[in-house]
This record gives structure tokens, sequence and C-alpha cells, in this order.
């Protein structure tokens, strides 16, 4: 296992990410439009993770934690202006909002102890 | 909701995403890079060289133009299909003057079907060819961007399922289809916001507005994707004055897109916004005209982003059979370009019975007038190439043949609905089904066939049985002039479209359209049998010139790749691919990775 | 230069674009002679907009396409669609309907500059 290359490296015309980017996108929606709070929070999860993924397999970035920071901010910034917009309109969005945010919050969590804890070493310079 | 359902979710979404992680670190394996792994450097270097993995694997995780193009080729047909199911229901539905299936599931497949055959048939069916051809026709390496290509694709698959959840919603009692039509008119799609208390659909409307943006971010980016792929990764002869009309048409279809598409979301986003977030977009005073605004400034260049592919694939192929180059080349792409621009000054002639005020009217009825002549010279281009050519009728010709002369009435009677008093009359009846009809399917589907049947052995390998191929357009030739021929009498009649059912009247012209639209449901279950039994059981193609194009020196550079693909294939694998193919597709990939440094498919010269 | 990329022959390949300009032209005249609605400010700029801004958009375009086509025309071998390195294709010069009469010279391209001057 530990001597074989990863897919993306295997193969030059494959790769692993853009499903699950598009599937995390639905998922999301679905999950922010019905208000139904695992599934957005998951669905954001599953997009930014895929994103950041990407990106690093596409060699934009070495390694995937200041990636993951920065969709944490966005997705912060995101939550923020929903409930900054909340008290205009006709419907509580509350919940919806606390979704972008704890989404936010898992990856800023995963990008902190990813800095912290998983050496440089794992990743090609 | 409740607690254990909220419980019950969080944990599936746990597992879900767990499982996802999972497989992706066992398939991309991030410790690979590690230094433990001492001999990793010498075996990836030995890797590297391979296209893809094998079976499913394969694809799922493709970013590949050709296999996307095949996917979305597959993805466009089967959406083809469902939308020609669900317009042969309707159209049994229209054979008394009485509702057989009752007015809600008709008015539901009403909408799926135009929904069903503009976003997830014609736009995917152009992207399937677009795909797979011009980064062979230009001479790319692949797209610009083949990653973002197949998150283009990817997205597809959820609209589609989103597009169609009332329906399979509504057996679990849950709730019913989006009955809104395909234009989404408000406040008939406000719902319970604007008043009319979902009677249309309730969440069928939501996933529907929902599944749509999705396919439509999906369409921008692969649009994004072509123009990059045109401006940038044209082989060194391809200069501009080169650039095959296929690939020129889609660059103005990919503008239009980029112009048009983003408009349409936040469209939607405003409604889905009106529907569940207590927005007042389209509620407030004047807000039915704003819908229709943005909805038609998006929905007339969607007319010519499916037309205009389509166009140059008639442009591209009907030339071959006809033994000469297309005349007045250069006149075609002008001609396109054109088209592209004045798309977006003509919206409003959808809206000339909505009491604008009538100067403004009178502007667009000017633009659409113009807009007329670069189609008609386009047509006029055909015709003269076919003049004195060495004509062979071969299937895709045949098709080609058909899509100039249904094109041909379907353009005709559009010129007359721009102008101002007579679309007063014909508004909202027949007679504009029958118009867009004879473009949709007259034009547009059968440019589609044409361009399958001509590239099937290019794709395949294999090649279609011609004569099940000539049953196939005869059938679909009649059937379509019968079915929308009739529509434009009954429009002339005074028949007012999207009604379920009708005045006694008008019976037997609306049974005469149902006879000619089972006789295309016959000729489509004829092709469908043809493609899927030539492609696992078809004669191989052994020559690299399946059409005998050299003859007449109108031979094109996707059949060298093609032949160089053949090639490699007789000198390597023999017969041993043949068996293999026939037993279900998961071809090759062993074969091919024993012959990587050979393999024809990363080879464009 | 521009006099040279826009000789006779591509101006008569952009004709095909002139005729639509012709009809929107004719009509913004004829609504500015003709107004059987009176003028008011907002509706009849709205009417002019239209048909000006199409104007413009599509003589912008074609002159950049014209531009871009052209040029190459000048710059490198032309070839039928399609054809461009392909073996043993053989090049055309001009558009495709002139391809049948002449030969693919670099001659008769400078013929037909010096005659449009």
């Amino acid at each position: 296992m530990e001597e074989t290359p990863g897919l993306s490296d295997q193969y030059r015309k494959a790769s692993p990410w853009p499903l699950f980017i598009a599937l995390g996108v639905p998922i999301s929606e679905l999950g922010l439009l019905f208000d139904i709070f695992p599934v957005a929070v998951g669905g954001l999860l599953l997009f930014c993770g895929c994103v950041v993924g990407m990106l690093q397999e596409a060699g934009y970035i070495r390694m995937p934690w200041s990636g993951l920071a920065v969709s944490a901010g966005l997705l912060f910034l995101a939550g923020g202006g929903v409930l900054y917009i909340n008290p205009q309109v006709g419907v509580d969005m509350t919940l919806r909002a606390y979704a972008i945010l704890a989404s936010g919050l898992i990856l800023a969590m995963g990008a902190g102890a990813g800095r912290l804890f998983v050496p440089k070493s794992q990743f090609p310079a | 909701m409740d607690i254990s359902a909220q419980i019950s979710l969080t944990v599936l979404m746990g597992v879900f995403l767990v499982a996802v992680a999972t497989w992706l670190t066992r398939v991309e394996n991030w410790r690979s890079y590690s230094p433990v792994g001492g001999g990793a450097i010498v075996d990836r270097s030995g890797y590297v060289e391979e296209e893809k993995p094998a079976g499913i694997i394969r694809w799922l995780t493709t970013v590949d133009h050709k296999d996307i193009g095949i996917l979305y080729g597959l993805y466009g047909i089967t959406a083809f299909v469902v939308g020609g199911l669900m317009v042969t229901a309707m159209r049994i539905d229209l054979v008394t003057s009485e509702s057989l299936l009752g007015t809600a599931t008709y008015n539901g497949l009403l909408t799926s079907h135009g929904i069903t055959m503009l976003f997830l048939f014609g736009t995917p069916i152009i992207a399937a060819f677009a795909n797979y051809l011009i980064p062979l026709i230009i001479g790319a390496d692949d797209m610009a961007f083949p990653r973002i290509n197949a998150i283009a694709f990817w997205l597809l698959p959820p609209a589609a399922l989103l597009i169609w959840a009332g329906f399979f919603a509504k057996p679990l009692g849950l709730f019913g289809p989006a009955q809104t039509a395909w234009t989404m008119y408000t406040p008939l799609s406000t719902g319970a916001a604007g008043g009319s208390a979902d009677m249309v659909g309730g969440a069928g409307v939501d996933m529907m507005l929902l599944g749509l943006h999705l396919s439509g971010v999906a369409t921008t980016i692969g649009a994004i994707n072509f123009i990059a792929t045109i401006f940038t990764q044209r082989g060194e002869k391809v200069t501009w004055a080169n650039l095959d009309i296929f690939s020129w048409t889609v660059l103005t279809q990919s503008g239009l897109i980029l112009f048009a598409f983003p408009l349409l979301g936040s469209a939607l986003v405003m409604l889905l916004a009106d529907r569940n977030f207590g927005t007042t977009f389209f509620l407030s005073d004047g807000g039915n005209m704003l819908w229709q605004h943005l909805f038609w400034f998006f929905g007339h260049p969607e007319v010519y982003v499916l037309v205009l592919p389509m166009m140059g694939i008639v442009s591209y192929v009907l030339p071959r059979f006809a033994g000469r180059q297309l005349f007045g080349f250069k006149f075609v792409v002008y001609s396109t370009l054109a088209i592209g621009v004045l798309s977006f000054g003509v919206w409003a002639h959808h809206m000339f019975a909505t009491g604008m005020d009538p100067r403004l009217r009178t502007s667009f009825m000017a633009v659409s007038m113009a807009i007329a002549i670069p189609s008609a010279v386009k047509t006029f281009n055909w015709i003269t190439t076919l003049w004195n050519g060495r004509i062979r009728l071969t299937t895709p010709m045949l098709f080609c043949i058909g899509f100039v002369s249904n094109f041909i009435i379907g353009g005709v009677t559009g010129v007359f609905l721009a102008s101002i008093p007579v679309d007063l009359v014909l508004h909202d009846t027949y007679y504009v089904v029958g118009h867009f009809h004879y473009v949709v399917m007259g034009a547009i589907a059968f440019a589609g066939f044409a361009g399958i049947y001509y590239w099937f052995p290019l794709v395949t390998g294999r090649m279609y049985q011609a004569s099940l191929g000539k049953a196939h357009f005869w059938l679909t030739m009649i059937g379509t002039n019968i079915t929308f021929f009739a529509m434009i009498l009954l429009g002339y009649g005074g028949m007012p479209r999207r009604y379920a059912t009708y005045l006694p009247q008008f019976a037997s012209l609306h049974q005469l359209a149902t006879l000619g639209a089972l006789i295309i449901f016959v000729g489509q279950l004829i092709w469908f049998w043809n493609m899927v039994s030539s492609w696992f059981e078809g004669k191989r193609v052994e020559s690299a010139d399946p059409w005998n194009l050299a003859d007449d020196g109108v031979n094109t550079i996707e059949w060298q790749w093609f032949g160089t693909k053949l090639d490699t294939q007789l000198a390597t694998d023999g017969g041993e691919a043949d068996e293999v193919a026939t037993d279900g597709g998961q071809v090759d990939a062993d074969d091919a990775s024993a012959d990587a440094d050979a393999d024809p498919e990363t080879n464009t010269e | 230069m521009e006099a040279k990329i826009f000789d006779r022959e591509t101006i008569l390949d952009l004709v095909v674009n002139f005729i639509p300009l012709g009809i929107i032209l004719f009509f913004i005249g004829a609504f500015a002679v003709f107004a059987p609605w009176g003028f008011e400010p907002m509706a009849s700029g709205l009417m002019f907009a239209i048909m000006v801004v199409m104007f413009l958009a599509l003589a912008v375009l074609t002159y950049l396409s014209a531009k871009a086509i052209a040029g190459d025309e000048k710059r490198a071998t032309v070839y039928a669609q399609g054809q461009a390195g392909l073996e043993g294709a053989e090049p055309i010069h001009g558009h495709d309907d002139a391809a049948d009469t002449s030969a693919a010279t670099d001659a008769e391209v400078d013929d037909t500059e010096s005659t449009s001057e």
C-alpha cells in the first residue's frame, strides 16, 4: 500500500475529485434550501474539501491546510452575511446561517489540526 | 423536523462523508509521497504513462475529453429517451378532447418534457460532440481545464434527478412534479408566497429550480472551458482562418452561454428566495414583467445556444457527402457571429402580448427581422453546397438534408411570429409550438442524429446498420412533418397551447399530430436498437476512412486520428480486444497499459 | 496594414453582416421619421438604444473577427475546414467559393490586394 502511488499520479487522465465536487454542490444546496442542518453541513464539507483536494492534486497548492483555512474563511463570511440579512427578510434563516458557520468551523479545525499534527514530509515539495 | 430524524440524518451524512474520505484516501493514497516507499520514484515514472484505471473507476474518475464526451452523449440520449416517453404519453393523452391522464399529470409532463429536452438533452448532446471532437479537430491534447470539464459533467446527473424529483416523490405521497411550464412565469411559480398556494407542485418546483440552476452552472463552466480551449489550445496550423465551422459555432455558443446562463442562474435564485426566504423580487409591482424580461433575456439566446452548434455539425457533415467544400465558408462564420450578437437584442418578441410599450416592441421586431438574415444565409449556403455536388445519400446526409428542409419551415414560420401584428394573433397558440418544434425536433435533433451517425464509427470503431438508419430517417422525417404541420394548422384554428383538453373541432388535427408522434416513436425505437446492437456487435470498421471521403478530397483531421488509433490497435492487441469489447466495454485498460507508449489515444496527430 | 486586411475579398465576405446592419439602420431611420405613438424620452430612448446597441455590437464584432480571420489568412496557409494538419491536404486560399477557380498561390493574394487599392 505504501509503495503504490495515488490514482492521479498513476494515471494521467484520471482524477477522483470532480465527481465529489459535483456531488457537494447539490447536497449543500438542498440542505440550505430546505433547512436541513446536517445535509447542508455535509454538502459544504464535501464541496470545500474536494475543491482543496483538487487544487492540491493539480499542484496549485502544496498542502491542503491553507486551502481549507481559506474556504473556512469564505464560509464564515457567507454565514455572517446570512445572519446580517436575516432580520430583513420574512423567513427565519438562523439555522441556515449556523449550518454555514458550523461547516466553516469544522474546516478551520481541520486546517489547524492538519498544520499542527501532520508532518510536512508527507507532501511532495 | 423532529430530533430523531435530525440525528439519523446527521449519522447518515457522517457515514457518507467518512466513506467518501476513505475511498478518496485509498485511490489517492496520500501517503504515497512519503520517502518510506524507497522505490516510489521509479515506480511512479513507470505508472504515469498509463492513461486511466480500469472498470467503473475509469468512468467515475476520467478527465479525458473523449471519455467525458461519451458520458455526455449517453447522458443526453438517456434524457432524450425520458423526454420522448413523456411527450409520447402527452400525445396519447391528447387523442381525446378529455384528458386521459388528468390535467395535473399532463401539466407535470409538459413542464418536464420542455426542460428535459432543452437542458438535459439539447445542451449536453452538443457538449458530447464538442468534447469529443473539438480537441481532435483543432489539434489540442485535451480541453484547457480537464478536471473542470469533469465537474461540469458530473453536475448534470444530480440536476436531472432534481428536475424529475416530483415524478419519483409522487408515488411516495410526498410532492408532485412542477407544473409551471418551462418558462416558470410568476406569479404561478412563486407558490404560496405569491398566492398561487402551490397548486403547481410545491417542493417539486423548488427541486426543479435547483436542478435547473445546477444544469446552468454546469453549462456555464463547460462554456468557459470551450472558450479557453479554442482560444489557447489550437494547433500551430489551425489559425482563425483555418478553424473549422463546428468549432466556430461552439465558440459562439459558449459566448452566448457565458452571457445568458449566469442571468438564468440569478433569476432562479431570486425566484427560490421569493418562494423560501421571504424576499419580494417578483411579488411587487412589475415583478411579473421583471421575471419575463430576465427569463427571456436568457431564453432567447438559449434557442441559439442549441441551434448554432447543430448548424455547425450540418455545415461540417453536409459538404462531406456533397463531395465538395462548404460553399461560402466565411459567410457561415460571419453569420454565426452575427446571430450570436443579435440574439441578445430580440428577447422581448416573446412578450409582444404582455402590454409593454408599443415603441419598445417595434425595436425588438426590427432586430428580430434582422436576425432572420444570417440564418437564411446559412440555408442558401447549404443548398448551394449541394448544387452540382456529388451527393451520396448516406444516413447522416439524409439527416442533414432533412435538417435544411425542416429548418426552412421552422425558420419561415418564425419570421412571421417576429412581426408584431401576426404575433398578436398567433401568440400562445399551437402555431408557436409547431414553429419551434420544427426547429428543435426537425432541425436540432436531426442534426444531432446526423452527427451521431457520421461519427459513430469514429467513437465505437464499428458501423451501424445502414438499412435501419434509413428507416429511422424516413419515419422520423415523415412523423415530424405530420405532427408539427398539424400543430401549425391547429394554431391557425386558434387552439391555445399547453392545454390538456380541447374543443371537439380540434379533434381530427390533434389525432393526426398524435399519429405523427407515434410514427416518430417507432422511428426512435429502431434508432435505439440500431445504436445499441451496432455498438456491441456492429461490423468492425477497418479503414481509417469509412466514408471514402478521400476520394473527393473532403477528408478531415479527426479521421486521421482515428486511422492512427486503428493502426496501433491492429499492431498491438490484434484480435484480443475484440472479444473483450463485446462482453461489455471494460476494455483495453490492461492491454493499453502493456503498450502505454504507443497508446493511440494520446496521439492527436 | 488595416487597408490590406480589408481588401475587396474580405469586404465581400462581410456583406453577409452588412445586410442585418442595414435592416437595423433602416428601422432606426423609419422609426425616427414615423412615430405613430409619439415621442417619449423613456420609451423611445429605450427603443433606439436597443437598436443602436445591437448595431454597434454587431459592427464591432464583425470588425474584430474580420481582422482576426483575414489577418491570419494573410499570415499563414489557409486550409479547408478540418484539414489543417491533415497529411496530404492541399492548402487553399481565400474563401471556398473562390477555391474552385483559383490555384493556391501567394501571388494571387498579392494580385487581389493590389487591385483593391
